[in-house]
């Protein structure tokens, strides 16, 4: 029985179409992946389904069909009537999607009283319990923020299944929650789903995960659907050249390392789009010839590409041999390093030890990486080493010297020897300053002059792979990839021995994420600085970085090289972060 | 929440002693001798030191703060120089009618700026939204004692449907349990009494109410426009609830937060705000009192005066935190 179908649907915002001409269709008890870099228009179907498209935003042409029936043409009352009780919905950011001032069990409540379903509260109970929530009696008094994301989404699925619902839309559920509780969630609903014989849609951006919970996966690319497939086959032989290097993009967690290919450039935006001809893929597509921009490739058995055939020769380059050259000097020595944050009000004794007596060493030229889930520290950890934090015990020796304390002079040697990348480039570049002053911050500090700064900002700018007029561009008319490439540069430009990122690829897509660790990579052999570089993510650890530390609640639980950590994992947190990434 | 609330008067003890000190050192530095003030004309000058020393005057200003502060402590506020009578029964007979009139209006501020806030809310996005806007514009422009001046106009001059004078009819017996006219009436069980007083009460609260309103309006519009750009309004609809549940159960609750503190200010604005009302409709609260005293430099009157203030603002202020912890989770202890 087909739950949802999708005939030549396009939606537009205005005369642009953001989604063309997508046919999908998603059987009873089958979960269809809906795969797409930021900008696809990934999240535009699950949008039409609910018929809250964004202002401006516009079904233009096509159908959509819910169990049969036309969702959207039929009137409002009706399809509103379907949401929540046939159709439900699972958020992206599981935190903010509960209402803060009521409780769980009221919001729970209400939405068994409009379903229908008697005595809510042994109903609500018994819905946690179905997703493993611990103490769901208890639950029932507490609000949101008391809970955690990961528990937040527990409730928010236990929600979206407690009608037993025909079909739900997952929009990125796991998103932003940790690796070992992603694991978790996908584990839980795919429980679910099995057991109602539900239909889900998941819209995700990895592919990774979604070919490994997925019956089908449609691949999206600038609107429309480029591949589409039975899950394992996606992954495993890609049609389009598209998806193919995607897969070749991201890092891979087993198996024999190999380089990344960093798909050139990013997927056109909508106007420019517009305005071409024939496949949309085909400026970033190695294997292009003169029929892809002559006219649209159709929509084949798997793909829609003139030249399926050569998608299987697309490889990497070869992985070139490991030379980095780590020297024998210690940049960072952090003795028994401990971080104890207050809590509380004044009369309380105690805190939370955040970082409790870290020891380890970052060699001259060396990447190191800092794992673990949220909380863990590890962020924690970097900051001290900056010194945006003070270390309540130890010690941090900084190429030679004692920075923990002291005044002035250790504080310049550490801003000479340091440099922090921030997560998130958006707020950590001030958005009313154009490029070339940002990535020369440091410079105007020590009073050099515009002349020398312009100079060496260019360089930088050339150097980091973005174009010659970014300089004078503010942050916003950037793309996502590059405002982190010239927060990077901005840590650079003076260049540090040591280099201090928090995670500095998550949230960006694969395509974006390979070009940044290539350039990494790159910026190391010509200039050897060395990296504490912390992540969640294991695969791009285990490709970028040379020893991993890995944190539990303020403790540094294992360290080592990074293939002898992957290989032969010592500790048990360790064995765990390892199965959640491949998703055992 | 009782810990909260002792905490907060325990904090208003020290603001209190820092706020009488002011009004005692501000009010003794001013260019008026109350000694020659409560003497009548014809006084000597011998006469006039005599008693400047028989009431404290001559002594040290810090002296002279420590006599009234042990004074104050046991209950002896001191007399009207004018009017010499106890300070402390005048404030009393008084400040009931100001406190009436405070909550009446504050209801009517309440009522018209929810309505209007929420009328407000339910056109956004349509042409009618900017002409509401600019309405509102116009009467947050508008004062008070403008209000004042306009009712009394229209509906006292004009049509004569309401009286604006005092607080009840001259021919009816004044009934005197707690002050509180409305509870008086109802307690003695006198409904002329009861309608008197409410027709004497409305013009002047419509004044001060309509002066009141339109930032309420403002704050609860824009609060409501923020929390329909949160993810659980959006989660709210995907689960199907209705757009008047949505509102009424799941946004007015977060929007109200803002709104709350604004109205824990103004209450307090009100009080002061109800100055120029009260003498524009001869009503006999505290503003008037205190207007009085000002004119004769009644100086004991005019410091309990302040001081009542305080305790007022203080006392609006701890029930406005309290009511903030128990409409937002966040800030109770777990």
């Amino acid at each position: 029985m087909t739950v949802l179908r999708a005939e030549g649907l396009t939606v537009a915002m205005g005369d642009v179409p953001v989604l063309r001409d997508i046919g999908l269709s998603l059987e009873a008890g089958q979960v269809l992946g809906l795969v797409g870099e930021s900008g696809a228009g990934k999240s535009m179907l699950g949008r039409a389904i609910a018929r809250m498209l964004p202002a401006g935003f516009g079904v233009v042409g096509g159908a959509l069909a819910f169990d049969g029936a036309d969702l959207l043409a039929m009137p409002a009352a009706r399809h509103r009537a379907l949401l929540g009780r046939e159709i439900a919905f699972v958020p992206q950011e599981p935190l903010t999607a509960l209402n803060p001032v009521l409780t769980i069990g009221r919001q729970f409540g209400e939405h068994l009283k409009r379903l229908g379903i008697p005595r809510a509260r042994d109903a609500a109970i018994a819905a946690f319990e179905a997703v493993h929530l611990r103490d769901p009696a208890g639950l029932l008094g507490r609000y949101p923020h008391q809970l955690s994301g990961g528990m937040c989404q527990r409730v928010l699925i236990a929600m979206a299944f407690a009608g037993r619902p025909k079909l739900v839309v997952a929009d990125e559920p796991t998103t932003a929650l940790d690796v070992t509780i992603e694991a978790n969630i996908v584990r839980l609903m795919a429980e679910l789903q099995r057991g109602h014989g539900t239909a889900v849609l998941f819209i995700t951006h990895n592919l990774r995960l979604a070919a490994r919970i997925c019956d089908d996966i449609a691949v999206l690319y600038s609107g429309a659907v480029v591949e589409r497939g039975r899950g394992r086959d996606v992954l495993a032989q890609p049609a389009h050249p598209y998806t193919r290097c995607l897969q070749l993009a991201d890092p891979p967690l087993t198996g024999p390392p190999r380089a990344l290919y960093a798909l050139p450039e990013t997927m056109p935006g909508l106007r420019d789009a517009m305005r071409m001809k024939g496949c949309r893929f085909a400026p970033r597509c190695p294997v292009a010839g003169d029929e892809c921009t002559r006219g649209s490739p159709p929509m084949g058995p798997r793909a829609a590409c003139f030249r399926t055939e050569l998608t299987g020769g697309i490889a990497a380059p070869s992985l070139q041999t490991q030379q980095h050259g780590v020297g024998m000097d210690n940049v960072l020595e952090a003795i028994g390093l401990r971080k104890r944050f207050a809590t509380g009000g004044l009369f309380r004794r105690g805190g939370t030890l955040a970082v409790r007596g870290a020891d380890f060493i970052v060699r001259d030229g060396e990447f190191v990486a800092v794992v673990g889930e949220s909380g863990s520290g590890k962020s924690t950890l970097g900051r001290l080493v900056v010194g945006l934090e003070t270390a309540s015990g130890g010690r941090i020796v900084l190429d030679g010297r004692d920075v923990t304390r002291g005044g002035e002079a250790a504080r310049r040697h550490r801003v000479a020897t340091v440099r922090m990348v921030f997560q998130d480039p958006q707020s950590a570049l001030n958005p009313r300053r154009r490029v070339i002053d940002l990535v020369t911050q440091t410079l105007e500090a020590r009073g050099v002059g515009r002349s020398a700064r312009r100079e060496r900002g260019r360089a930088l700018l050339a150097e980091m792979g973005l174009p010659p007029d970014a300089a004078g561009r503010m942050p916003h008319q950037l793309s996502g990839g590059q405002k982190q490439r010239v927060n990077i540069a901005r840590a650079l430009c003076s260049l540090p021995r040591l280099l201090v990122a928090d995670e500095i690829v998550s949230g960006l897509d694969v395509s974006v994420q390979a070009q940044l660790l290539l350039l990494l990579a790159r910026l190391r052999r010509e200039h050897r600085f060395a990296l504490l570089f912390i992540s969640h993510d294991l695969a791009v650890v285990r490709h970028l970085c040379d020893r991993v530390l890995v944190m539990r609640s303020g403790e540094i639980v294992e360290q080592g090289a990074v293939a002898e950590v992957f290989a032969n994992p010592r500790h048990e947190y360790t064995r765990e972060l390892l199965a959640a990434a491949r998703g055992h | 929440m009782l810990l909260i609330l002792a905490r907060r008067a325990l904090t208003a003890v020290p603001i209190l002693f820092v706020v009488s000190l002011m009004l005692f050192v501000a009010l003794r530095v001013l260019p008026v001798d109350p000694a020659a003030m409560s003497m009548p004309p014809s006084a000597t000058l011998a006469e006039i030191d005599a008693m400047r020393s028989q009431m404290g005057l001559d002594r040290p200003l810090l002296e002279q703060y420590g006599i009234w502060l042990n004074q104050a402590a046991h209950g002896d506020f001191g007399q009207s120089l004018h009017l010499r009578r106890p300070v402390l029964r005048l404030v009393a007979d008084t400040l009931p009618a100001t406190i009436e009139l405070a909550v009446a209006a504050m209801l009517v501020a309440s009522a018209l700026g929810v309505g209007g806030g929420l009328a407000l809310f339910a056109l956004r996005g349509r042409r009618a939204e900017l002409a509401a806007e600019s309405a509102t514009t116009v009467l947050m422009s508008v004062p008070e004692f403008l209000w004042a001046l306009l009712f009394i106009f229209v509906f006292g001059v004009l049509l004569q449907a309401l009286p604006f004078t005092g607080r009840l009819d001259a021919s009816l017996p004044r009934p005197d349990i707690t002050g509180f006219l409305l509870l008086d009436a109802v307690l003695v069980g006198r409904v002329d009494v009861l309608w008197s007083a409410l027709a004497h009460l409305v013009l002047p609260a419509a004044a001060l109410g309509l002066a009141f309103a339109p930032p309420i309006v403002r704050v609860l519009r824009s609060s409501l426009l923020d929390v329909y750009h949160d993810d659980y309004i959006r989660q709210a609809r995907l689960r199907g609830l209705s757009e008047g549940r949505i509102l009424c159960r799941h946004a007015l609750k977060n929007a109200a937060l803002p709104m709350l503190t604004l109205m824990g200010v103004q209450f307090g604005f009100l009080f002061g705000g109800s100055l120029l009302v009260e003498v524009i409709y001869s009503y006999p609260g505290l503003g008037n009192l205190m207007v009085d005293a000002v004119r004769n430099a009644d100086l004991p009157i005019i410091q309990m005066v302040g001081l009542t203030y305080c305790v007022l603002v203080l006392a609006i202020n701890t029930l406005v935190d309290g009511l903030y912890v128990v409409l937002n989770p966040k800030l109770r202890r777990r």
